[in-house]
């Protein structure tokens, strides 16, 4: 486990949105290692938009392709105007008209499939610490 | 004092100065030959008396007189400058320019306006009327000669046209096929990148499912051969032609990566890394990648046993001979001295002879005073970069 989770606080929650199951699952197995609890894995930006406003996860990671209408960049947007998560791109897309597009989310990490082991956990470290200093600067104002 | 070595090709005349001479000579015949023949021509021609016709035509106003010897000059010196620039543009795209000689003909036209009206600013002031006349009849000649030529070459002139409207058609066709090929190749190494990491995923949750470390270490080995292979898939969908990669900068993302995934809990170790920048296609990027997986991961395992860290040198060197040299050397304990490179039975060695041979290129281990150098050499065709 590498978070820094106190033995008496809940576990953070994470969302995962990805159209390949597989990948999904590894995800799911790789972020309990890291101490997260997945409320969900999902495989359409509206189901991720949906519940990541229902449930606001402590980490989103979304995966650029998905199935249905929108992908995963309008899905970040979406979120991002709804609640203040750490959103991890998690893609095979590395051209750089995707980048610029994700750019404009205002992203926390950008990791292209397939990763390798310690890219994930150093990714979701640092998202997780620019949302708590966004957080803190928040507090302040 | 030595004399700058000047090519002989230097002084061999081409079709274009022949030509030239050809005209020069032709045309100091026609100018000169009349006034040989006829001494008498000069003074005919620019014969006069002392009549001043700006004292009557121009109603004596200085100011109407200055008015036309400046608006002649200028017309005569606009026609001198169109004549230069057509006759360079000949000269220049002489080759590529159909029909060059009618950009003679205009040019010859131009310039014969502009005499003519360099003679009316002459005659202002010296009466050389019959000299006058005689250019405004080359002039005339000049201009008939291209306005009889030219509507003959009117239907060559308009197919030239059409052939070069359907030029621009059939390059905005091949230019739409060709970003169509680009986005379906890009759509291609996606895919296979996504199935690669499909792969990487089902070893990783296979190996979730052991729990004898010898097994998990075969599926991690798995992952980062896979790795390897997606990283050239990923290196071709960035590049600008989606066929050749840049081997260096692979190479160096690619070690890397290894050393990272090889880090903590374990041995630390120092990438260095001197490579040469070298262009190459899939077929062999993927073999190489793999050889190199091999060879980092090797140096990373058996180099530095315990907790001992060091350092990996990578580098690659084009020889005089045209061969590629890619040596990775550690700064680990060495190979073991009973060590045979073609008999040993170890996988990733088993690889590195297997790729090495696929690839036409050649590998051997040595045991330096600092560690151990591995080294394989291969050769990129022209084809290939």
């Amino acid at each position: 486990m590498i978070m820094n989770v106190e033995v008496s606080s809940p576990p953070p929650r994470a969302l995962i949105v990805e159209d390949e199951t597989l990948i999904a699952e590894e995800l799911k197995e790789r972020l309990s290692r890291l101490g997260f609890s997945v409320i969900a894995a999902v495989d359409t930006a509206d189901e991720g938009i949906a519940i990541a406003t229902r449930e606001h996860p402590d980490l989103v990671l979304m995966d650029i392709r998905l199935r249905g209408k929108k992908d995963g960049v309008q899905a970040a947007k979406e979120i991002r105007a709804r609640v203040d998560v750490p959103i991890v791109y998690l893609t095979a897309h590395s051209d750089r008209l995707t980048v610029e597009r994700a750019k404009v989310t205002d992203y926390d990490g950008f990791l292209l499939k397939p990763f390798q082991r310690h890219e994930l956990q150093m990714t979701i470290e640092v998202a997780m610490k620019r949302r708590a200093i966004r957080a803190k600067k928040k507090n302040e104002q | 004092m030595s004399t700058p070595a000047v090519s002989p090709e230097f002084f061999k005349p081409s079709p274009f100065t022949n030509r030239l001479v050809y005209v020069i000579a032709i045309g100091s015949v026609v100018v000169v030959g009349p006034f040989l023949l006829w001494p008498a021509l000069g003074v005919k021609l620019f014969g006069s008396n002392d009549y001043l016709p700006h004292v009557f035509c121009y109603l004596r106003r200085p100011a109407l007189v200055w008015t036309h010897v400046a608006a002649d000059s200028l017309i005569g010196l606009a026609y001198l400058a169109i004549s230069v620039t057509l006759v360079y543009l000949v000269y220049k795209a002489r080759r590529d320019i159909p029909f060059h000689w009618i950009f003679l003909a205009f040019g010859l036209f131009i310039i014969a306006c502009g005499g003519t009206h360099f003679m009316e600013v002459v005659t202002i002031w010296k009466p050389v009327y019959v000299f006058s006349a005689a250019v405004k009849i080359f002039t005339a000649l000049v201009s008939l000669m291209t306005a009889v030529v030219l509507p003959f070459n009117v239907p060559t002139i308009l197919t030239l046209a059409r052939r070069a409207k359907a030029s621009e058609q059939v390059t905005a066709t091949l230019r739409a096929s060709e970003e169509r090929k680009e986005a379906l190749l890009r759509e291609v190494h996606h895919r296979v990148k996504n199935n690669l990491a499909v792969i990487c995923s089902l070893f990783y949750l296979q190996s979730m499912h052991t729990k004898d470390e010898e097994t998990v270490q075969i599926f991690r080995d798995m992952e980062n051969r896979v790795h390897s292979m997606a990283l050239v898939h990923e290196s071709l969908y960035r590049s600008e032609n989606l066929a050749r990669i840049d081997f260096a900068e692979y190479a160096q993302a690619l070690a890397k990566d290894i050393l990272a995934s090889h880090g903590s809990p374990g041995p630390s170790a120092q990438l260095k890394s001197d490579l040469e920048p070298i262009v190459m296609g899939a077929d062999l990027a993927v073999p190489c990648g793999l050889i190199l997986n091999e060879l980092i991961s090797n140096a990373f395992k058996h180099g530095f046993p315990g907790s001992a860290g060091g350092e990996i040198r990578l580098t690659l060197r084009r020889g005089t001979d045209g061969k590629y040299s890619l040596f990775v050397e550690d700064s680990g304990v060495g190979i073991p001295a009973d060590l045979d490179v073609n008999q040993s039975k170890s996988l990733g060695l088993r690889l590195v002879r297997s790729l090495t041979q696929q690839i036409r290129g050649s590998f051997d281990f040595v045991k330096t005073d600092s560690g151990t150098s591995a080294r394989l050499q291969f050769t990129v065709n022209d084809h290939e970069r």
